[in-house]
């Protein structure tokens, strides 16, 4: 008996030693991430570049945005995912915005195996009040369909020259978002992220791959799919699912 | 010789010098400018409902009791504000008409027009940046500056507020329950216009029979509202071919705007360099931005007559029919201008849902109006 006190007061001495400053440190370093938008392979010019269409319209960009949620980094050996952002809204809506958005994080340095991200606003976020957030906050960008409804997904925006007149006077508003359109998009490659991290990742959208793909264009011409907002959502639904399809991951 | 006496002169005058700025031991000198009183501010607690986002916080300028109240003071002081003594803030934010003037461009002390109509000063404690119809002003704290210089609205100078400033009886002791300065001397333009910022941030607009009906449940919309808030406001079931998305596009509750810039299609221009008003691209100099304006709120709208940043529209009823013609096709016209339908029905259903956003309260409301 006496031997087993003994034997627990200096088991408790040596977890008592094992605090956290003696467990080998991980340690983090920088990570930007670039979020690059591009029309047909190129940077992405807002109202600046009048881009052709497969219909043989064209088209000049206005707004592209999405939102992301859980941006997450997959570590090798399956560990925890590492947290980058709960949500973000990426948005390209000025002729003056850079074709790339820069995001900084910090991040313990190691090796991985993958880049995550949902499409859209997570179903728990999805179902809060947006004022519920402060005023300023990524949640409250008047990016929802009404007072207490879903968010805004993803926003497509541009005014089409249908005649060829060089009149760009035909509008084009793609609005899309509810739970059952969030798509996980997951990009599997190895990454080494280190103190001097030397590959730059880059998270790729392509706009008219969203909107014409795999032997498909969606017609901007019919003036039924000229505006999709709120409860008409089937009408982009393939529109939807090529965006989340054509999201590339850069590593240079 | 000539040299030794100016240096013993001099010595002379310094140690003199010297000598004055040390007050006897026991004794209290007054100091030129010196300022009394309390000198901690009280935080404020800021009343919003929880149908509105938490405020924004501007680190910069934390809201204070006494800052609040020292903005108040200065937000409707003539004497101190315009150069001949008769304009104020107050005198084109009228707290009667949601703090508007009535008027389609703003008239200053010479009685001359601005280029703008007067914006409601309403829930600006929720606009994250991009203050005045062109976003001139980043921080609302900043947007004070130019209406006391400008010579079309208080053709004032700054030198010469603060001189009235410093030299007044009562605002030295309030500037220092504000913002704890000891002396006259520290009674800047910035803090002046602090001041008047977070004066501003307390207008809150939240009492209307829209948050009645929606947030309170205290009250019903007649059958006409509701259908203008269904038909037109907010539309959620868009059917395939209509293109009106709502006016809640860009006016969506609770705020009513968007914190946005657009070409919402008032000009019929040749080429985006034809603006005469140019907007937020006479700002930034980006030509594809001449032509957009800051979104306004909705909310009080039926007070703030004449609509537009220019007021060209004497009417609400003016305001819809423009948005029914659909604009003028330029191509950085928001693509939700599209035209539509609107039935006289229609017509008068939206223009008594857009009445139900008047919050009576606010135009009587004590804590807005002048001190006495």
């Amino acid at each position: 008996m006496k031997h087993l006190l003994l034997y627990l007061l200096l088991l408790l001495g040596l977890t008592a030693c094992l605090d956290d400053d003696d467990l080998p440190a991980v340690a983090e370093t920088d990570l930007t991430l670039d979020f690059r938008a591009e029309y047909g392979g190129e940077g992405l010019a807002i109202q600046r570049e009048a881009y052709g269409y497969p219909t043989g319209d064209t088209l000049k960009l206005l707004l592209f945005q999405y939102y992301v949620s859980d941006l997450e980094l997959l570590p090798a050996g399956g560990a925890a995912p590492v947290r980058l952002a709960e949500i973000d809204l990426l948005r390209w809506n000025s002729a003056s915005d850079s074709a790339t958005l820069t995001r900084s994080y910090r991040v313990p340095a190691g090796e991985y195996v993958g880049l995550r991200f949902g499409l859209g606003v997570k179903p728990e976020l999805n179902a809060q009040d947006p004022s519920t957030f402060a005023a300023d906050y990524v949640l409250n960008e008047a990016e929802f369909w009404g007072p207490t409804t879903r968010y805004v997904f993803a926003k497509i925006e541009a005014n089409a020259d249908l005649e060829g007149d060089g009149r760009f006077d035909t509008g084009l508003s793609y609005h899309m978002g509810s739970d059952a359109l969030y798509t996980t998009v997951e990009f599997a490659r190895d990454l080494r992220i280190g103190p001097g991290q030397t590959e730059q990742l880059t998270v790729v959208a392509d706009v008219l791959r969203a909107l014409s793909g795999n032997g498909e264009t969606f017609a901007i011409d019919n003036p039924d799919q000229q505006a999709v907002h709120g409860g008409n959502q089937a009408v982009a639904q393939d529109i939807w699912n090529r965006l989340a399809a054509q999201f590339t991951l850069e590593v240079r | 010789m000539g040299r030794r006496i100016i240096l013993l002169g001099l010595s002379v005058l310094l140690l003199a010098a010297g000598c004055g700025d040390e007050p006897g031991v026991g004794m209290e000198v007054p100091v030129e400018g010196t300022i009394s009183g309390p000198s901690t501010p009280t935080p404020y607690a800021l009343e919003v409902p929880a149908y509105l986002p938490a405020p924004i916080v501007d680190p910069e300028n934390p809201v204070s009791v006494e800052g609040v109240e020292l903005g108040r003071h200065i937000f409707y002081d003539a004497e101190i504000l315009s150069t001949d003594g008769t304009m104020s803030c107050a005198s084109c934010h009228r707290q009667e008409l949601a703090f508007t003037d009535g008027l389609d461009r703003s008239l200053g002390v010479r009685r001359l027009a601005g280029s703008r109509s007067a914006m409601s000063l309403v829930n600006l404690a929720f606009n994250p940046n991009g203050f005045n119809w062109d976003g001139s002003a980043p921080k609302l704290w900043e947007q004070a500056i130019h209406p006391v210089e400008d010579m079309l609205e208080l053709d004032n100078d700054w030198e010469e507020v603060l001189r009235k400033l410093r030299a007044d009886a009562d605002y030295p002791a309030r500037f220092r329950a504000a913002f704890g300065i000891d002396n006259t001397a520290e009674i800047s333009r910035e803090l002046t216009i602090k001041a008047l910022a977070q004066f501003e941030r307390t207008i809150i607009s939240a009492d209307s029979k829209y948050d009645r009906v929606v947030y309170h449940n205290t009250d019903f919309f007649t059958e006409q509202e509701q259908l203008g808030a269904d038909s037109l406001f907010f539309v959620e079931n868009l059917p395939p071919g209509a293109l009106h998305p709502g006016c809640g596009h860009c006016h969506n509750a609770p705020s009513f705007g968007d914190n946005k810039f657009h070409n919402n299609g008032l000009d019929d221009v040749a080429s985006l360099d034809d603006f005469i008003d140019k907007g937020l691209g006479g700002v930034n100099g980006n030509r594809f931005d001449n032509g957009k304006f800051r979104t306004p709120t909705l909310r009080n709208i039926a007070l703030t007559a004449p609509y537009m940043h220019d007021g060209r529209f004497e009417t609400l009823e003016e305001v819809l029919d423009h948005y029914a013609s659909g604009g003028h096709d330029v191509e950085n016209e928001d693509p939700n201008i599209t035209g539509f339908t609107l039935t006289e029905r229609e017509k008068e259903a939206l223009l008594a849902f857009l009445h139900t956003l008047t919050d009576e309260s606010l135009l009587t409301d004590a804590r807005f109006a002048a001190p006495h």
